[in-house]
């Protein structure tokens, strides 16, 4: 009895924990900047304010942002779980010579600082045209997200059982079609839980996006919210309504696919 | 079956969606050279700011007296400037004119790697030498290492600022306490509060206001060319000389006299400026940047500001510079707008919304509270006495005097071994330039 409780009390207190910046962020998006100057971030708002966000939307095109980031995580995530698949499928099935090495070098690759990947970049994009386009950063971050998902993969792949690949090949399938038809759907919950961090991961990317989507028109919903710091200034209040708009659709999206993240993680665990 | 089939249709989509965000700039791109031409302009302060305000009527009248040419303005994240300039200038995307930090880690690093075009025959055609005051040049001019004071003009800047002392006149009337006009006043003035329980001034120990605090009193034991010897590397400067020395001990002493909070060494520059708004503290030392969000959000109270008492030297310097990219597709255009920016009319908008101008008619500021603030930094810029501020001298040099100052705060180092502390970087940077 004691024990259940002080579980509930403790996750009672976590929970209470997590939301704290949340609502802090909330109070302040719908304060006055007047009324945070005078009362401080803490107190209760005087009245609601909505100019804050209103102003914030319109002056980044929000909107415009958003679809920036929807086209630019949705393609990286679907991208770079095809290519994780293919490359995990060659390590971890196919057993390649030196995969071990091969996986080591993805592993290398996935600790290296986004920093010192700039201006190799930055050279490399301006070469092929692709600088300051969606287009490269999408190209991009498919590989970086690949680095760690066929690192994963490899290693879930590596465990498959390979009766079923053996059964398949003794029924007529090939190689391409044992992939489609047996590994992919065999695995699925663990690509689907791979496909949503990639596109969380990449919606919260910062650096990268900052360095290479130049034009205003090209930008992702975090840069538009670098807007607001600026070189000695800060505007508290318009920063935490552009922090809600940046935050809430990486909020519903993540309740939108909550089960399918679920049942990934613990189909893991049954096994 | 039709799960893959929906699968395949989704990245079918999502494949077309890409293509599509790669062509996009391409068409803005030509429709830029084949019709009407283009000014590509960036800045990053922000619409309702003194400058935001004066840059957008120079906009509507630079599109009024260029028939055929659209301004195509872009409000940058300071962020993203500061990270990746010398990338962006270095690309086709680079704009015609752009807003950028002044200073050697900055504007002088661009130009060194060749990236900002060479402004002197036009700021001499054009008499824009002749409305700047030779502190205000200091931070336009860089020479071959790429270093301020001296050499060819790189920027233009349209606005200054300067530290000064914000007061809140109703505490003053309160605590029956005097604005003071000399040093020695000042520091009387500020007893009376200790005296009274209250902590006078409001000081960020975390960010750049307390080394602020810490340089105006080294500079009012100085003259011009110990500034210059500090600033620009002409002549040796001592560190346990009579400027620093004053400083760091006058440091420790204030916040042993209880002027200055043990506790503030944490605070950063937004906590300090809003606990001054919140009518916490009776003073706040601290830059110009801050006089536009006092006057539109302090209501409880009145205030007022005035000039360090005392000195001669204060720091402040020119406000951000106009650069025009070597890269840039219609420098033609550029000079044009940096032109109409430096015009009495644009420069007037900027004194009244808030700014300080650096070629305005004094006249034609009619707010009293923006006049203050204007004749302040015309007595200041006369005088020549603009300091700059004491970070620039070295790159990294801003987090070594947050810590040394840091220290005195905390009385955890002596003001000696704090200067000792503080010389090191500088003298090392001095190394390397090869001074």
């Amino acid at each position: 009895m004691i024990r259940k409780y002080s579980v509930l009390v403790s996750l009672a207190v976590l929970a209470v924990v997590m939301l704290v910046p949340f609502v802090i962020v909330t109070l302040n998006a719908v304060r006055s900047p007047q009324d945070y100057s005078a009362n401080g971030p803490l107190s209760l708002p005087d009245g609601l304010y909505f100019d804050g966000i209103v102003e914030f939307w319109n002056r980044v095109d929000f909107g415009g942002k958003l679809w920036n980031s929807l086209v630019i995580s949705g393609s990286v995530a679907v991208l770079a779980v095809i290519l994780s698949v293919l490359n995990a499928y060659a390590l971890g099935i196919g057993r390649v010579r030196g995969r071990v090495w091969i996986l080591v070098v993805f592993l290398v690759a996935n600790t290296l600082p986004q920093e010192a990947l700039v201006y190799p970049l930055y050279y490399l994009s301006k070469q092929a045209g692709l600088y300051d386009s969606r287009l490269g950063v999408i190209i991009i971050f498919t590989v970086i997200q690949s680095a760690f998902g066929t690192y994963l993969l490899a290693s879930v792949l590596g465990r498959f059982p390979h009766e079923i690949l053996e059964a398949a090949a003794i029924d007529g399938a090939g190689k391409w079609r044992a992939l489609w038809r047996i590994v992919v759907p065999i695995s699925r919950p663990t690509l689907s839980v791979l496909l949503i961090f990639f596109f969380i991961w990449t919606w919260n990317e910062f650096f990268l996006p900052l360095v290479f989507l130049i034009s205003n028109e090209n930008q992702t919903v975090p840069v538009a919210l670098g807007v607001l710091q600026g070189d000695k200034m800060m505007d508290a209040t318009m920063s935490s309504a552009s922090a809600l708009l940046g935050i809430l659709p990486a909020v519903v999206f993540f309740l939108i696919f909550q089960r399918t993240l679920t049942r990934g993680v613990t189909v893991g665990a049954i096994k | 079956m039709s799960k893959v089939r929906t699968c395949v249709a989704a990245l079918a989509m999502l494949a077309a969606l890409a293509a599509c965000g790669s062509t996009e700039p391409e068409a803005g791109g030509q429709a830029a050279s084949g019709g009407p031409r283009v000014l590509k302009l960036w800045h990053y302060e922000s619409a309702d700011g003194a400058m935001g305000k004066a840059w957008a009527e120079a906009i509507k009248q630079f599109e009024a007296s260029h028939p055929g040419v659209k301004v195509q303005f872009e409000e940058k994240a300071f962020e993203q400037i500061r990270q990746s300039a010398g990338m962006i200038l270095n690309s086709d995307e680079a704009p015609d004119v752009m807003e950028y930090n002044k200073g050697n880690a900055t504007a002088g690093l661009l130009s060194k790697q060749g990236l900002l075009t060479d402004l002197t025959p036009e700021v001499t055609r054009r008499g824009w030498d002749k409305l700047l005051s030779p502190s205000l040049q200091t931070t336009a001019k860089y020479d071959d290492r790429g270093i301020m004071g001296s050499g060819k003009w790189f920027g233009v800047p349209n606005y200054a600022e300067y530290v000064m002392v914000y007061y809140n006149k109703d505490l003053f009337e309160k605590h029956k306490v005097e604005v003071p006009t000399t040093f020695d006043e000042f520091t009387a003035a500020m007893d009376e509060f200790v005296k009274d329980g209250v902590t006078p001034l409001a000081v960020g120990g975390a960010e750049y206001p307390a080394q602020q605090i810490f340089y105006q009193l080294a500079l009012s034991k100085a003259q011009r060319p110990w500034v210059d010897g500090f600033q620009l590397y002409k002549g040796k400067v001592d560190f346990h000389g009579p400027e620093f020395t004053y400083a760091a001990e006058t440091t420790a002493d204030w916040v042993e006299k209880g002027y200055i909070a043990k506790d503030s060494a944490g605070v950063k520059a937004e906590d300090m400026g809003v606990s001054f708004m919140g009518g916490k503290y009776p003073i706040v030392i601290t830059g110009s940047w801050w006089y536009g969000r006092f006057a539109s959000e302090i209501k409880d109270f009145e205030w007022g500001s005035f000039l360090w008492p005392g000195n001669t030297m204060h720091a402040g310097s020119s406000g951000n510079i106009w650069v025009v990219p070597e890269n840039a597709k219609n420098k033609d255009l550029a000079y044009d707008f940096i032109d109409i920016t430096m015009k009495k009319e644009i420069q007037n908008l900027l004194g009244n919304s808030g700014g300080i101008p650096v070629a305005a008619d004094p006249a034609a500021i009619t707010d009293p509270k923006n006049k203050e603030l204007i004749e302040n930094f015309t007595k200041l810029s006369t005088g020549d006495g603009l300091a700059f501020y004491p970070d620039w001298p070295a790159p990294g040099y801003y987090d070594v005097l947050v810590a040394g100052v840091q220290n005195l705060i905390n009385g955890s180092k002596t003001p000696s071994a704090v200067l000792d502390e503080i010389a090191g970087p500088y003298e090392e940077n001095l190394a390397d330039i090869g001074n």
